[in-house]
């Protein structure tokens, strides 16, 4: 472990990681509480209930949380607009240090999937690999479904007055269906990514730490270390490793998130069969 | 002469309180207590309904104060219209000419209908919203139940401040996974397969290449040793 040298490459700012934090807080209680409420016919699910005060309580919290959640994404968006490089407009959006989507992206997609299967090289990933950037826009537009949906059944005296209210019956399959579909992906596809894969294991610490280790990005994420060498900005964004005490609350803030995560995701595949749908 | 009044005063006097005494209010009793007609009690979720079952327990001498011309009926409801609605001699019965009806609970027919969250997770019971006995069809104008004044008469008993469009939400909606539904209920039936699609979609794509991507990663040393092959000893 070398603290003085920079081996690290600046992928965070602070506020990016705090806010990466506080949506980890919140998706874990509202999958907790929602879950709880699903599963109230269960042992696990009245044991998980009983966590947050009970049945009726469980909803008190994932409505609290969620109300924050949807805070949390509106100053997120305020966020955006800040930090938008307004005089470059259109271009600062379509370059490779935006997470929105480019035609690459998909080329890049498909010639991964073809080195999966042994064809060719893997993709010269730039700063943004097309994984991160679905799980970045999944947080966004499943936020908007499922906190519309939420907030239509948090205040239905008064979202019925909006429209009729078996529009509550469509809204609780919504939000029912997309809460599994996150929950799973999060919990699957997302841990795997980030914990299991060789590349990463047994932790990518860069959304608690700020910053990637060099030699890594340089393998999986060529094209962005070339540019920065080209325009001579790597330098600028080096920095060296968190000390080894924040690193263990790193893994084990990060491994108890995990754990809660699988808890749930178990939990509520075992008992699946024992609900009323 | 003087006793004798005297005994006289005493007599009416005992007599005016005995007589005072019929006014007093009744003893507190524990049997005045309103109990559900279910197999089930009413639970955290006890709301009152005004008016009593025959076979139940009723308040002793404690009947609300309200009188309306003709009607006779048991315990009298609070209000005009209410009486109207609560007679239940005018209640058409849906299960007249069932055998052995009396035996029978009413998920042995109507199974279907104890799937939801109501009667899963409140524990509400069939009778907390459709009645006692006869229990008319919700379009039966008289029924509790009919959408004229289903929120004020029964949804509103737990969701204070219920209306009409609100009591529209479907208490024992149809399973959306069932083809039915698409003709019962099109909304939900669409909306539930358009998000199955999404989430099936994403998972159909994410997890296989999810799966490889872990598995190709196993491969890599190799490949990085002959490309860099004075990369750290």
């Amino acid at each position: 472990m070398n603290l003085t040298t920079k081996t690290r490459i600046k992928r965070f700012s602070p506020l990016q990681r705090i806010f990466h934090v506080l949506l980890m807080l919140s998706f874990l209680t509202l999958g907790a509480t929602g879950l709880s409420r699903m599963y109230i016919e269960t042992p696990w699910g009245r044991w998980l209930g009983g966590l947050f005060g009970g049945y009726e309580a469980a909803r008190t919290v994932h409505i609290y949380v969620g109300i924050f959640m949807l805070c949390g994404l509106l100053v997120h968006v305020f966020y955006l607009l800040f930090k938008i490089n307004w005089q470059k407009f259109p271009r600062s959006l379509t370059g490779p240090d935006s997470l929105l989507p480019r035609p690459d992206d998909i080329k890049q997609f498909f010639q991964h999937i073809a080195w999966f299967m042994g064809f060719g090289k893997p993709p010269a990933f730039d700063r943004w690999g097309y994984w991160e950037k679905f799980d970045y826009w999944a947080v966004f537009w499943g936020l908007i479904i499922i906190g519309t949906t939420g907030l239509l059944m948090a205040f239905p005296l008064t979202s019925s007055r909006i429209m009729p209210g078996w529009g509550l019956n469509v809204a609780f399959w919504i939000h029912r269906i997309e809460a599994l579909l996150a929950m799973a992906h999060v919990f699957i596809i997302h841990f795997f990514i980030a914990h299991l894969r060789r590349h990463n294991f047994p932790m990518d610490r860069a959304i608690f730490e700020g910053s990637a280790s060099l030699d890594a990005v340089r393998h999986e994420k060529p094209a962005w270390i070339e540019r920065l060498e080209k325009n001579g900005e790597l330098d600028a964004v080096l920095v060296t490793e968190a000390v080894p005490g924040q690193q263990i609350v790193f893994y084990v803030f990060g491994y108890a998130a995990v754990a809660a995560g699988l808890f749930l995701l178990i939990g509520a595949l075992i008992n699946t069969p024992y609900i009323s749908w | 002469m003087k006793q004798m009044i005297n005994i006289r005063t005493l007599l009416v006097a005992s007599g005016v309180l005995l007589t005072g005494l019929l006014f007093l209010p009744a003893i507190a009793s524990a049997q005045g207590e309103e109990v559900s007609s279910a197999i089930r009690r009413y639970k955290d979720r006890e709301a009152s309904t005004g008016y009593y079952e025959e076979y139940e327990m009723l308040p002793r001498r404690q009947r609300p104060f309200v009188e309306i011309p003709g009607v006779r009926r048991g315990i009298f409801p609070y209000s005009p219209t209410a009486a109207r609605v609560r007679v239940r001699m005018r209640l058409a019965d849906s299960h007249q000419g069932i055998k052995f009806y009396e035996r029978r609970r009413c998920e042995d027919c109507h199974i279907e209908q104890t799937r939801d969250i109501h009667t899963v997770r409140a524990n509400i019971t069939c009778r907390q919203c459709h009645g006692g006995e006869p229990i008319a069809s919700n379009a039966h104008y008289f029924s509790p139940l009919n959408p004229i004044r289903r929120h004020a008469y029964v949804c509103a008993k737990c969701h204070e401040g219920a209306s009409a469009s609100y009591a529209s939400y479907v208490v024992h909606a149809p399973n959306p996974l069932m083809a039915g539904t698409m003709k019962s209920f099109p909304v939900l039936f669409y909306a539930f397969w358009i998000m199955v699609a999404i989430a099936v979609g994403t998972f159909a794509v994410f997890l296989p290449h999810t799966i490889l991507w872990g598995i190709r990663e196993l491969f890599i040393k190799k490949e990085k040793a002959e490309s860099e092959p004075d990369n750290e000893n």
